[in-house]
């Protein structure tokens, strides 16, 4: 048993792709975790935050806190929105009564594969996905949270999965939150190049730990009508041999 | 109606991201640029204690900066120079001015200094009837095609030698018929070659000011640097204040360091270190020396604690080149003397926080700018900060602020953002389901121009979680 | 000069920036620069000489070692026979005067004492103040001939014995300042190789403004 782990759902999950959750949860159960999720949480706040509006973001935060507050472990499914809890809550909420809580709760918040390796431990979680794989490494995961090796580690654990280096892995997909929006010419064309580098990988799927990251290059691949289907670490690492999913259809 | 920065940046950033053949020209460019900077970086043991020295030694100068001013301007004037102290653009051009006219200065030879262009000192002196010959190859180019420079270490690497040939043809010499990169380096060396005998003043920036020894530092490669600074009988240098270091020992790192992030190289070619006019004795030299310090905002940005390390930087363009924004858009389009994260940052505080408060925007905040900078400045925070400043200034948009406001109430009551996000789901299946994806009715309009639709569940997770709990 | 003061009373925005400078300083505490100084950044050099000739062949510069003054003059010699007529400039100094002599170069001589070098010179001959190993440089002052010998001419042959030598930029600057040069000189250079540019599609190209050619003839012996 590995102890008990409260689920962050980011906003955008929730509403738009529920599977990654599903699959989060399935994973963190079969390693042996009880999972619960609080039902009061919304959003970290990090599109206000990140559009400057701090004053907005910031009750935002301090709902979070007090929603996570009695968490033993807090794992979620996105390097942006720890991100936004470890590196961003201290200083946004540095002159709120809720500080120290929020100072705790940063440190123990952790992005999904972060937690499989560096906190339960683990990078063999039993999964099978015989298919032809890339993976694009997200900004936030990469450099706010310094998560380069986990992923892949788990990655390359993964039954019959074929590992493709992207070239150019680690730059920027161009979604950005709000930027995709306000200078959508841009984000786009980013989205664009990302999209011919993994083209030329030639490989089925392109994962990330970042959900932003492969709604944006869902779009942008779907646009382009390449053959090449997005698909987040947790629903690869969900994937158990055909036999087994079958029986598993409830959470 | 005049265009605002704004308008003009989102006008240029569409046609240059959808610009193939620009981004193609770039692409190769970085390319060569990323190969060379890894070689150059396998030269230092330790890169990131070096980044961490050159951080040291800068928040050293800039928390110091009176005291490092004052010893180098002392050191300067007891050698025969002259030390100007400009608070903004046009003294700094006045000051340059008056000493040309007064000296009866007909040609000027410039190398390449990206302060000269913040002031705007050429179109200064040219009013006066003053010729000014860029001698940086690339500054030269961009000169003869009446541009700004289009990067600040490689100011022509938007073009290709197809087009540097036809533009030398054109304002040099119709005989040019060769494209070899060599012989249009000879027709620039052959055409300078006279303005650098003829000037009677050189200017040259300076990428550092030591304080200990008295001397300005000035890294380049063509020699061009080293021929305005040797020939013409007066020398300016036009810097800005926060161009100084403690010591000259600092060199043995910040040289390496700078070529390294600049160019990919060890260290530059010329390493050239200055403290005055020429000193009786000497072969040859400048019989003047005169350094223009251009305040021009720096003083009012060290006042601001939060993002005073914004004047470590020392210039060396590490942060466009990474930047992914800069490779699809390309220099010109920020419209701005510092384009790339940099001149994102810099910008509001040099100009003014609402005229230039969307570069901060025009950023994905991906953060590998922060990764290579050899000074270690968190600039993809201060983009952030920016943003924050812009708000709170009351700088954005009526309709984005009630936007936020309301988005604010939802998420603090989670039954609002529930039944919120279902309604979003539910309206955006109904309009797709009318075929009216992409028109005025569809509020993911703008995402639905480059992409195809999101996915729309028909079951929040949220909701599935409390059926399924519901079910056991 | 009288001008100095005048210039510098005329100088009102001084005493403006100044204040500001330290207004603006005292808006926050200034954390002290937390010291890694026991980092070592660059891999300590092991043979100088065997460095310095690696990074001579790296900077696109030629090193000729020599082992007396004999072989350093016909090394001089062929240098200048590989050059177009016409005059070159020299440093004035007794080496390079007894250098000069012996290699009976049979050409124009422009000492420095007569002025700078123009564009009639094919090349210019100086000694150096040290030689750095680390970056395969040459440090010049304004003592080796002038500010214009280093960088005027197509060619510039530097001369400089092996105890020269220092194993980096550190040592050497430390030297500029532990021997003051730059009191007694209002110019240094350290020089790594020949211009170039690389302005046209990033392509490297020898010999931009400054000399196409940098050659050292390092003496090892007497």
């Amino acid at each position: 048993m590995k102890g008990k782990v409260s689920l962050f759902v980011p906003c955008f999950v929730d509403q738009l792709l529920p599977e990654v959750a599903v699959d989060t949860v399935k994973v963190l159960r079969r390693i042996g975790c009880a999972v619960e999720f609080p039902e009061d949480q919304t959003c970290c706040g990090q599109p206000a935050f990140n559009t400057g509006y701090w004053n907005d973001a910031r009750p935002c935060a301090e709902h979070f806190v007090r929603v996570f507050k009695h968490a033993d472990v807090v794992v979620c499914p996105s390097g942006s929105c720890v991100t936004m809890i470890r590196t961003f809550y201290p200083e946004l909420l540095a002159a709120s009564s809720l500080r120290e809580d929020a100072i705790a709760l940063a440190s123990r918040t952790f992005e999904f594969s972060e937690f499989l390796v560096k906190v339960a431990a683990v990078t063999q979680v039993g999964a099978t996905f015989p298919h032809a794989v890339t993976y694009h490494a997200s900004c936030h995961g990469l450099r706010e949270l310094h998560l380069r090796d986990q992923p892949l580690q788990l990655l390359r654990q993964v039954n019959g999965l074929t590992l493709i280096e992207m070239a150019r892995c680690e730059e920027c997909c161009g979604f950005g939150g709000t930027f995709a929006a306000k200078f959508s010419d841009i984000s786009a064309a980013m989205g664009n190049s990302k999209a011919e580098s993994v083209a030329a990988t030639g490989a089925e799927f392109v994962t990330a730990i970042d959900p932003s990251c492969l709604l944006h290059l869902q779009g942008i691949l779907g646009k382009r009508q390449a053959p090449t289907r997005t698909i987040h670490l947790a629903s690869i690492l969900a994937q158990e041999s055909p036999q087994k999913s079958r029986a598993q259809e409830q959470l | 109606m005049s265009q605002t920065a704004a308008q003009r940046f989102l006008q240029d950033a569409a046609v240059k991201s959808a610009d193939l053949m620009h981004r193609e020209v770039i692409q190769r460019g970085m390319d060569s640029y990323d190969a060379a900077h890894l070689k150059g970086r396998a030269r230092i043991k330790d890169w990131e204690a070096a980044r961490q020295k050159c951080q040291e030694i800068k928040r050293e100068a800039i928390n110091h900066l009176d005291r490092y001013l004052l010893q180098f301007e002392e050191k300067v004037i007891a050698r025969g120079g002259h030390v100007f102290w400009a608070a903004n653009s046009e003294e700094a051009c006045t000051y340059v001015k008056n000493l040309a006219t007064r000296l009866g200065v007909r040609t000027v030879v410039k190398s390449k200094s990206m302060v000269t262009e913040e002031i705007h000192l050429s179109p200064a002196l040219e009013k006066a009837g003053i010729k000014v010959w860029e001698t940086d190859l690339g500054e030269f180019i961009v000169q003869l095609r009446e541009e700004p420079p289009y990067h600040i270490v490689t100011p022509a690497m938007h073009l290709n030698r197809g087009q540097i040939a036809k533009l030398f043809r054109e304002k040099l010499d119709p005989k040019i018929d060769s494209e070899d990169p060599v012989d249009l380096m000879a027709a620039a060396r052959r055409v300078l070659r006279q303005a650098f005998f003829a000037a009677e003043m050189g200017i040259s920036g300076a990428n550092f000011l030591v304080a200990d020894a008295g001397v300005i530092a000035i890294s380049t490669n063509e020699g061009n640097g080293r021929l305005c600074t040797s020939v013409p009988r007066i020398h300016v240098v036009v810097t800005g204040i926060e161009k100084v270091i403690p010591r000259l020992e600092d060199l043995a790192v910040l040289w390496p360091v700078l070529a390294t992030s600049g160019t990919g190289q060890g260290i530059t070619t010329y390493g050239t270190l200055i403290g005055g006019p020429r000193l009786s004795g000497e072969v040859d030299g400048p019989e003047e020396f005169h350094v223009v310090l251009v305040d021009n905002g720096r003083s009012q940005l060290l006042a601001d604690a939060e993002q005073r390390e914004v004047l470590h930087c020392i210039r060396c363009g590490a942060c466009l080149n990474i930047c992914p924004v800069f490779r699809h858009v390309g220099g010109h389009t920020y419209g701005t003397t510092y384009p790339g994260p940099i001149g994102s940052v810099l910008t509001p505080h040099l100009n003014s926080i609402k005229e230039f408060k969307h570069l901060s925007y025009a950023s994905s905040l991906c953060g590998a700018c922060t990764s290579v900078c050899p000074v270690k400045i968190d600039l993809h925070h201060h983009l952030l900060q920016n943003r924050r400043n812009a708000t709170e200034a009351g700088a954005t948009k009526s309709s984005e602020r009630l936007m936020f406001r309301a988005w604010r109430h939802a998420m603090l009551h989670p039954r609002i953002y529930a039944v919120g996000g279902w309604s979003m789901r539910k309206a955006l299946r109904i309009v797709y389901g009318l075929g009216l994806a992409g028109s005025i009715l569809d509020p993911m309009r703008v995402w639905n121009r480059y992409r195809s639709p999101v996915p729309l569940p028909s079951e929040s997770f949220r909701a599935r979680w409390r059926k399924d709990r519901a079910a056991n | 000069m009288p001008q100095t003061e005048k210039a510098q009373t005329e100088n009102s925005s001084r005493d403006q920036i100044l204040q500001r400078i330290r207004a603006g300083l005292r808006t926050a505490v200034l954390e002290p620069a937390a010291t890694g100084s026991d980092r070592v950044i660059f891999e300590p050099i092991k043979n100088p000489l065997e460095r310095f000739q690696q990074e001579c062949v790296a900077n696109l510069m030629e090193c000729a070692l020599t082992a007396n003054s004999a072989v350093s003059a016909r090394q001089l010699a062929e240098v200048l026979q590989s050059l177009p007529e016409g005059e070159i400039f020299v440093q004035d100094h007794p080496s390079l005067r007894r250098l000069v002599e012996m290699a009976a170069l049979g050409r124009a001589i422009r000492w420095s004492n007569q002025g700078a070098p123009g564009e009639a010179s094919q090349a210019t001959v100086t000694l150096a103040e040290a030689l750095i190993a680390q970056t395969g440089s040459i440090l010049v002052t304004a003592s080796c001939g002038g500010r214009g010998a280093s960088v005027i001419a197509p060619c510039h042959i530097v001369f400089a014995k092996i105890a020269q030598l220092v194993p980096d930029l550190a040592t050497a600057l430390s030297r500029v300042s532990q021997e003051q040069m730059l009191e007694h000189n209002s110019f240094a250079c350290v020089i790594s190789g020949s211009s170039r540019t690389a302005d046209i599609e990033k392509i490297l190209v020898q010999g931009a403004h400054g000399p196409r050619r940098l050659v050292v003839i390092l003496q090892t012996g007497t």
